[in-house]
């Protein structure tokens, strides 16, 4: 058999999931991001054996030890009526993450399937798609789920709702741009020469194309999800007490304040820490598969 | 007045690139030895270490990855890598200069052509500790781009990168080398990226150039023809190492080395009784091309006028017999590769017909029984070739969809295929990266022949490789096609590779095909004055070859070329 002498460098040998686990490896702010996301899942799952007061994440009452700062007994203090800050945070974790999966876990999909048939089929269904994604996103995010929360009734799902139908157009814009220079690239028109259908060049040989940048994206954009269902029930429009979540306990925390500052600022922390995690894992995984977003 | 040491003298230069933690050599003890006034060649493959040499004179090596191990480079008797950075870089532009290969990319596309050239004087003067003013650059930088041989200096000054073509980028880049009277004139790969005709000016003109200023000229390039033009001694290089140097009839007329030997082998001939001799199979046509239009509309804009339709392809006509090589030749934007997508029925036509075995592919095209007659491979393949996607899974495809192999067969039939292009069968579960350039255009190869097609259009299906990987893609073309009684239909610009393989031409020029016949009568006694000109371009190896090409006046040339030419 004759096969050329051409040689690959051992560079090219190296798998390229070997090369790119060596970057993200070599990188120590990823390595924080994955320490700091590892342990926010965690705490949302085991909230109930790790919090020091399991039962303060309900309606419990305790007026002896309200507006406590922080000591050994609650590491993070207590809030007006003396319920443990801590024990709340990592119950509200699991709502934060509840709401991330639920938002993505919609979001996502529908926009990369509207974004790979505009990318891909042009013409009238692109026009219709990117019209609709362009308006979308000239409404300012939070007017239009103030518009959303406030006709139907403020709750979990009801927010989660109005921010999964803001959030689609980000993904769907993103795939429509990466499937733009990917049907450029002659193996698409080969796929078509060997008589493929139109389901098999969008999933099997664009859409790996696009896998690398829409997780980076979906990385990056679960810190923000959790900043903006925050900030909705920071408005009262979100998750309704007693529920504990990270944005109710600011809003409610921030009567107090400058006194009783840890009753604001810690749940604040809480969702810078939530968010740097997911913003350094982005960047490093955005790194290692050398994509731009 | 003789320079009592030579301008240039590279010695045991080992230089290593470090990636991850391992240091791979990339140059080990390269000698090189340039005299004033010489007009030098290194020659070598992609790969070979000849543009880590010469970043390595300029000192543009990659920074911190690029080490020098060891050796020495002097210019002028100065020792260049003990200089300081400062040092260095007044060397830059002012005793050496270089010419880089692509014209566009070397310029920033937000700045006028004039902005570049004066930026490029002023530092160089700054550097050189004078100063000088706008006006002076300017009419220094008028005289150089007229030596460069562009006509209206003040429209090129004013215009952007993208408003100039190809050819006249390039001469502006060999201006900016020039403008400050460098000693030593470093040539990347002049021209490779334009057309024929274009890069035989751009020749021409460094040539005139480097014979009227005195210049020394080191030219870096993997064309040996090129070599021939402009050189008068040669360097191969290949693997990091040189391998042979010698002046260049001595070299190309005797060379020692087998690698130098296999290089030159496996430039097809022009001219001359190394030429192979292609017959035409049979009489029974297969493909049938009558008055075929291709109109591309403008794409409409909002709140703009309609803009003019471009012709690519104006009334071309042509027929293809059943075992033939068929060629296509032309420059960029020639329509040569819009024909051959009507071909395969991926563009629908404008106007004029296409008939496959005597039926029209307007209506068959969308057929899976029409894909299984005609099959494509691409010029680039690492662009044919899905990145994410193995070598079994790409070549499942076809199986899958225009074949319609049942499941159970297809690792069989893949096994098969990997077999005919000569590859071996664990290849299967490789990806695209694992693989070199010509393994990755054998599986594209194998993708277009899965189906069993009787025809077979090859768009370039070599000019991204180098020539020895290119020699043994088309022989097992060749092979193939005395196989399994393929027809092909190849579209090239390099016209000495398709004198050797095409047992027909048709030359296409702006949208249509302005000759066409058997291969030898069409080399032998051209017709049209641009198939004169196009051969008259091709760079040749041997002076032989030289003077059986047409010959063509500059006034011929003219009249064909968008030239540049004053």
């Amino acid at each position: 058999m004759s096969v050329e002498t051409e040689t690959l460098s051992p560079a090219e040998e190296l798998s390229n999931f070997g090369r790119a686990r060596r970057r993200l490896l070599s990188n120590p702010a990823a390595i924080i991001g994955i320490v700091i996301v590892v342990s926010i899942v965690l705490a949302a799952i085991l909230a109930p054996y790790i919090a020091p007061y399991p039962n303060h994440a309900g309606s419990f009452v305790d007026f002896r030890h309200r507006h406590n700062a922080p000591s050994l007994e609650h590491l993070l203090g207590t809030d007006n009526v003396g319920r443990d800050i801590l024990s709340r945070i990592l119950f509200g974790y699991r709502v934060s993450l509840l709401l991330v999966v639920g938002v993505l876990g919609v979001a996502v999909p529908a926009g990369v399937l509207f974004g790979l048939l505009a990318g891909y089929f042009g013409g009238i269904v692109e026009t219709g798609i990117m019209w609709l994604t362009n308006v979308m996103l000239a409404v300012p995010p939070l007017v239009m789920a103030l518009a959303i929360t406030a006709v139907l009734t403020p709750d979990l799902i009801h927010s989660m709702i109005a921010i999964t139908v803001l959030w689609w157009t980000w993904h769907c814009r993103l795939v429509y741009r990466v499937v733009k220079s990917v049907v450029a690239e002659d193996f698409v028109e080969a796929a078509r020469v060997a008589g493929a259908s139109h389901l098999h060049i969008l999933f099997r040989e664009i859409l790996p194309n696009c896998a690398a940048a829409i997780s980076v994206k979906t990385t990056l954009d679960a810190g923000f999800v959790i900043l903006f269902g925050a900030s909705l029930s920071f408005l009262g429009l979100g998750v309704q007490p007693p529920t504990p979540d990270l944005g109710t306990m600011v809003a409610a925390g921030a009567q107090f304040l400058p006194e009783m500052w840890w009753e604001a600022v810690m749940p604040g922390f809480a969702v810078l820490y939530a968010i740097l995690g997911f913003n350094l894992l982005g960047d490093g995984l955005r790194d290692m598969l050398d994509v731009e977003i | 007045m003789a320079a009592p040491h030579p301008l240039l003298e590279i010695e045991s230069l080992n230089i290593g690139f470090a990636s991850y933690g391992q240091t791979t050599q990339v140059l080990h003890d390269v000698h090189l030895k340039v005299e004033a006034g010489q007009r030098a060649a290194v020659i070598g493959e992609s790969g070979s270490g000849k543009s880590v040499t010469m970043k390595a004179v300029i000192g543009t090596l990659p920074h911190p990855a690029a080490r020098v191990l060891g050796g020495s480079i002097r210019f002028d008797g100065q020792e260049l890598l003990s200089l300081s950075r400062r040092e260095r870089e007044r060397l830059k532009g002012t005793d050496i200069s270089i010419v880089h290969q692509d014209p566009l990319t070397s310029f920033n596309p937000v700045f006028t052509i004039g902005e570049h050239l004066d930026d490029v004087l002023k530092f160089a003067d700054r550097r050189l500790g004078t100063s000088s003013d706008a006006r002076s650059r300017r009419t220094r930088i008028e005289a150089t781009l007229r030596q460069a041989q562009l006509k209206e200096p003040e429209r090129v000054l004013r215009s952007y990168p993208f408003q100039l073509s190809g050819g006249m980028r390039q001469r502006v880049l060999i201006a900016m080398a020039l403008m400050h009277r460098p000693k030593l004139l470093i040539a990347d790969e002049p021209g490779t990226a334009l057309d024929v005709t274009t890069q035989d000016e751009i020749l021409r003109l460094l040539n005139q150039l480097v014979s009227e200023e005195q210049l020394t000229l080191l030219m870096v390039t993997h064309n040996l023809a090129v070599v021939r033009q402009t050189s008068d001694y040669v360097y191969v290089m290949q693997s990091g190492r040189i391998v042979e140097h010698g002046p260049v009839r001595e070299i190309f007329t005797a060379p020692r080395m087998p690698y130098t030997q296999r290089l030159l082998e496996a430039i097809p001939p022009l001219y001359g009784p190394k030429v192979q001799h292609r017959q035409a199979h049979s009489e029974t046509v297969v493909i049938t091309a009558n008055d075929v239009v291709k109109r591309f509309e403008a794409p409409r804009r909002f709140l703009e006028p309609a803009k003019a339709p471009v012709l690519a392809v104006r009334n071309a006509s042509l027929s293809i017999c059943k075992g033939d090589v068929f060629g296509i030749a032309g420059e960029s934007g020639s329509g040569k590769s819009t024909i051959a997508r009507m071909i395969v029925g991926l563009m629908p036509l404008s106007g004029g017909t296409i008939e496959i075995d005597g039926r029209s592919i307007a209506d068959w095209r969308k057929d899976p029984a029409f894909r299984r007659r005609i099959q494509i491979v691409y010029q680039n393949p690492a662009s044919s070739l899905n990145p994410r996607r193995t070598v079994a899974e790409t070549l499942a495809v076809p199986l899958a969809f225009a074949g319609a192999v049942p499941k159970d067969k297809r690792a069989e039939r893949i096994r098969e295929l990997l077999a005919l292009v000569e590859l071996p069968a664990n290849f299967a579960s490789r990806y695209p990266h694992q693989l070199s350039g010509g393994q990755k255009q054998r599986v594209a190869i194998a993708r277009a022949l899965a189906v069993d097609p009787e025809i077979v259009v090859l768009d370039e299906p070599t000019s991204s490789l180098d020539v020895s990987v290119q020699k043994t893609v088309i022989d097992l073309l060749l092979g193939l096609r005395d196989r399994l009684g393929l027809t092909y239909l190849f579209i090239s610009h390099d016209l000495s590779l398709m004198r050797n393989f095409c047992n027909r031409i048709a030359v296409m020029f702006r949208g249509e095909i302005c000759e066409q016949g058997p291969t030898d009568t069409v080399f032998d006694d051209p017709q049209h004055p641009y198939t004169r000109a196009l051969i008259a371009s091709i760079p040749v190896l041997t002076d032989a070859e030289e003077q059986a090409k047409p010959q063509v006046t500059l006034e011929e040339r003219r009249a064909v070329l968008a030239s540049t030419i004053q």
